[in-house]
């Protein structure tokens, strides 16, 4: 099986106007898919449709080759995860709670052994044991992203045991960096991009921060005006005329022998 | 997490004795008192062989314990009612009285009296209900379906509770508009209606609340997982499989039957939804399993307070029940709105 | 915000204007038990000396003052069985104004004698008939003879004394409706509470300002500023209520009629002007006092 995930002719519409307008791509597992462009683009649509949370008016979606629209929610929502911008709480929940929500789609009335055991390696994989009981409604924007971060990686996770090997996993990042701090967001991209290099995995995400993308995606997407302008390689993509033309903005490349090519706009 | 579960259960174990010892209380205490000889005398009456019962073991019998119990099933159905509502909405101040039910429930009722001495429809004691039933149904979707415009994240909440005390508005003043066209009798019966009581209590309204509420709230407890999902976002619920629209319209359902049901042999009670939900969170969290069967039993045991009292302190009268759970009800409202808050 | 108000004025209503009637013993009663609800049979029962039979009234009921010792069992409409029936009635006694339903409906199903008479206060005649009627019932004949006989000469005292008067002022009632908490305009019609109103103002000698059926809301101005009336009368509770003339002036359409101008607005007691009873005969020369004030 082709573990692969496919968008085909995808258009999504809201009234007269087209948020994403015939966009066909593919993203293969083990690597870093960051789509970026300038506000309104459609990015955040686009991100929705490949997660399955849109349906557009024409076009396919699929999953390992089969056209996920006709998935359940429930078989989907185990191989699918979806890390958003923010997230909010209406009720004081603790920490551990909304992690475990990630487990939800694994088991039926009440968490087993194993789904504790997997909420408390994701938490402290990701430094969240210390809230545990804390009320998620209390966290910083940062403290709270880790949760959720671990809340993802709960509903995603396969250890050797798993009897999901079969099919792929598909993890989408709809701006999850926006409310982190500097230090907080190039952490969390090196976890990103340890997720993303297993071989079961397809990552797909959507950033603002160019250098963001251009440092750790193996494959950038640019969309402009809900349509698809390019995709490629870092270099191959992110070249000193597109970035004017779309962003509007004069680039100057910087190397740097440690963290690879850097820009910078005026 | 086992802690926070082991003090959950031990809750919700001090909670259903709670509710005994208070439905003890209501059936032994009111306008005539009930010591436990002659509980035990009434109920006696009823195996075969023994004499036919006094009137005071008549009085127990069909009128004392079906209204104490009625008014256990009562109170449970509006505490879940309000649980159920405020997960549905994401916000702590909804309840089955801001969204239309009540008030559909008393236009029904009222309609109901005014027709039905216009029309001289059949008055069966199961009409009246029914006709509750029905305003509360069209009252709460027209609700439901006037804010569902704008269904995206927060401002739905706001979209919801301006829609709801729209319709609040448009049904009391319908209300309004019957007790003047009817005469005076039904124009009295309508505001007291309104009012709530539990005076009107009997064994088949005992069945029929019954009914409702467990299969409301064991519908409710199925959803629970599900609707915990739903704290976190509706887009994040679909994340994790939830069928939000799905969810919705079925717990939205539950929520106005077994309202609209109470509300048909009691009349509006407000504030129970409001108030129960917040004091169970306060002292155990927001996981809404623990939420759905803590709620119905603390709702089952406030109201029955509040029914003893309506019926101890001007006895051998009764206050209606509606002014007791709005002079406690209010101000526990107006001071949660002064601590928290709220993200609208 | 109404509902706050009608929740609120109850609570108020049943407590504080009767807070100590609560509260007293059942009266001792030998073989009878009556449980009365209706102002009218209290007064004439009061009146035919048969009151040690009864053990329970109704709130409502406010005459005579020394009916009000007896136990009550709360507002007409707002009955509670097991109120009652802890009173242990052997019968109840009611004019067809008595709710919730359901609650007479239990009434009924445990058995419990009721019982309305036949006859009705709409009229001289009617009351007679009644105050004959429950003579008979409570074994007080010649007693009930003896206040028709009153009821006729005091009418005809007064009917001569309205003479005097050479005016037919045009009069506004306002009733103050407890149940629906609004104030009510009483019409010529006389539906509801108003049942004896218009008679005995046109038997005073004044005129009906509001020639309506029924009873009506004062939401319109237009109802009093149409009428114009040179006199507003209202009863007790409801003048009590606002408490001053210039309260009373801000009743919609009351501050421009002639009444307000000449501040012919008096406060009449319910039980005098509203229905008819043994007193009416006295009462009509003292509503015509009222009226023809200057």
């Amino acid at each position: 099986m082709r573990l692969m995930l496919t968008a085909t002719n995808l258009t999504f519409r809201v009234g007269n106007k087209a948020l994403v307008s015939d966009v066909s791509l593919s993203f293969a597992p083990g690597k870093l898919h960051l789509i970026i462009g300038p506000n309104g683009a459609g990015k955040s649509t686009l991100i929705k449709i490949l997660a399955r949370l849109l349906r557009p008016q024409v076009g396919m979606v699929s999953y390992d080759d089969v056209d996920v629209s006709q998935a359940s929610e429930t078989e989907l929502a185990k191989r699918r995860a979806v890390l958003s911008q923010a997230v909010e709480v209406a009720f004081p929940l603790s920490a551990r709670e909304v992690v475990m929500m990630g487990r939800y789609p694994h088991f039926g009335g009440r968490p087993g052994p194993a789904d504790e055991k997997i909420v408390d390696d994701v938490m402290a994989q990701f430094d969240v044991t210390e809230f545990t009981d804390r009320n998620y409604q209390t966290l910083s924007g940062g403290e709270r992203q880790r949760v959720n971060f671990a809340r993802v990686l709960a509903q995603l996770w396969r250890d050797s045991t798993s009897d999901l090997n079969s099919s792929g996993r598909y993890l989408f990042l709809d701006e999850p960096l926006t409310f982190l701090d500097i230090r907080h967001q190039i952490e969390f991209m090196n976890t990103i991009k340890e997720m993303a290099a297993q071989p079961d995995v397809v990552t797909v995400g959507v950033v603002h921060d160019l250098n963001l993308a251009a440092r750790f995606a193996d494959h950038i997407v640019i969309l402009n005006q809900a349509r698809l302008v390019a995709s490629g390689t870092p270099p191959d993509v992110l070249t000193e005329e597109r970035i004017q033309e779309i962003f509007g903005v004069k680039p100057t490349f910087v190397g740097s022998e440690e963290s690879g090519m850097h820009i910078i706009f005026s | 997490m086992t802690k926070q579960h082991g003090n959950r259960r031990l809750l919700l174990v001090v909670l259903a004795f709670v509710t005994l010892l208070v439905l003890a209380a209501s059936i032994r205490y009111g306008a005539i008192d009930f010591p436990l000889s002659e509980i035990s005398r009434a109920f006696a009456s009823i195996l075969p062989g023994h004499s036919e019962p006094t009137l005071d073991q008549r009085i127990f019998l069909e009128l004392r314990l079906p209204r104490a119990i009625l008014c256990l099933l009562v109170g449970a159905s509006l505490g879940v009612g309000g649980t159920l509502m405020q997960a549905l909405f994401r916000n702590p101040i909804v309840e089955p009285g801001l969204v239309g039910t009540s008030s559909g429930a008393a236009f029904g009722s009222a309609l109901f009296f005014v027709l039905g001495s216009v029309l001289h429809i059949s008055t069966s004691v199961w009409s009246l209900p029914f006709a509750a039933c029905f305003g509360g149904v069209v009252s709460t979707y027209l609700v439901f379906l006037l804010a569902r415009s704008k269904e995206q994240g927060r401002a739905s909440i706001v979209m919801l509770l301006l829609t709801g005390l729209a319709v609040n508005a448009l049904f009391m003043s319908a209300i309004g508009f019957l007790s003047y066209i009817a005469r005076d009798p039904q124009a009295r019966s309508i505001t007291f209606w309104s009012l709530g009581t539990l005076s009107g209590a009997n064994w088949k309204a005992v069945t029929i609340v019954t009914t409702s509420t467990i299969i409301g709230t064991l519908i409710a407890l199925y959803y629970s997982k599900q609707l915990n999902a739903l704290m976190i976002g509706e887009e994040e619920a679909t994340y994790l499989g939830v069928n939000v629209n799905r969810l919705k319209w079925i717990i939205l359902t539950v929520n106005v039957v077994i309202v609209a049901v109470a509300t048909a042999f009691t009349g509006v009670i407000s504030f129970v939804g409001l108030v129960v939900p917040h004091i169970l969170r306060m002292v155990g969290g927001a996981d809404n399993r623990f939420l759905i069967v803590g709620s119905a039993l603390t709702g089952a045991t406030l109201l029955t307070l509040a029914d003893l009292m309506a019926r101890l302190v001007v006895r051998p009268a009764e206050l209606p029940i509606g002014i007791l759970t709005s002079a406690v009800g209010v101000p526990i409202f107006i001071l949660l709105l002064r601590r928290r808050q709220y993200v609208f | 915000m109404k509902k706050i108000l009608t929740l609120s004025f109850l609570a108020i209503a049943l407590c504080l204007g009767s807070c100590s009637r609560f509260h007293n013993a059942p009266t001792d009663a030998k073989d009878a038990r009556y449980v009365v609800i209706s102002p009218i049979y209290n007064e004439i029962i009061w009146a035919l000396g048969a009151q040690d039979q009864v053990v329970g009234i109704d709130l409502s009921t406010t005459y005579p003052p020394e009916a009000k010792k007896v136990q009550t069992v709360g507002y007409h409409r707002a009955l509670s069985a097991e109120g009652i029936l802890s009173l242990h009635p052997t019968a109840v006694l009611h004019d067809n104004n008595i709710g919730p339903p359901q609650v007479v409906q239990q009434l009924q199903q445990l058995n419990i004698p009721m019982k309305s008479f036949s006859a009705k206060n709409d009229s001289f005649d009617g009351t007679k008939a009644l105050i004959r009627e429950m003579g008979a019932y409570f074994h007080k004949e010649a007693r009930a003879e003896e206040l028709c006989n009153t009821l006729d000469n005091q009418r005809a005292a007064s009917l001569e004394k309205v003479k005097q008067y050479t005016d037919h002022p045009r009069v506004a009632v306002i009733h103050f409706g407890r149940a629906s908490n609004v104030y009510l305009v009483v019409g010529k019609g006389s539906g509801g509470d108003g049942g004896g109103v218009s008679k005995m103002i046109e038997l005073a000698g004044g005129e009906m300002a509001v020639t309506s059926d029924r009873m009506q809301r004062m939401e319109s101005p237009e109802i009093i500023a149409q009428a114009n009336p040179q006199v507003i009368l209202l009863t007790d509770f409801g003048y009590d209520r606002l408490g001053s003339l210039d309260q009373i002036k801000t009743l919609p359409g009351v501050a421009t009629s002639e009444a307000a101008k000449n501040n012919h607005i008096y406060r009449i007691e319910e039980n005098v002007l509203n229905y008819f009873g043994p007193r009416s005969g006295e009462n009509i020369a003292k509503v015509a006092e009222v009226i023809h004030q200057k």
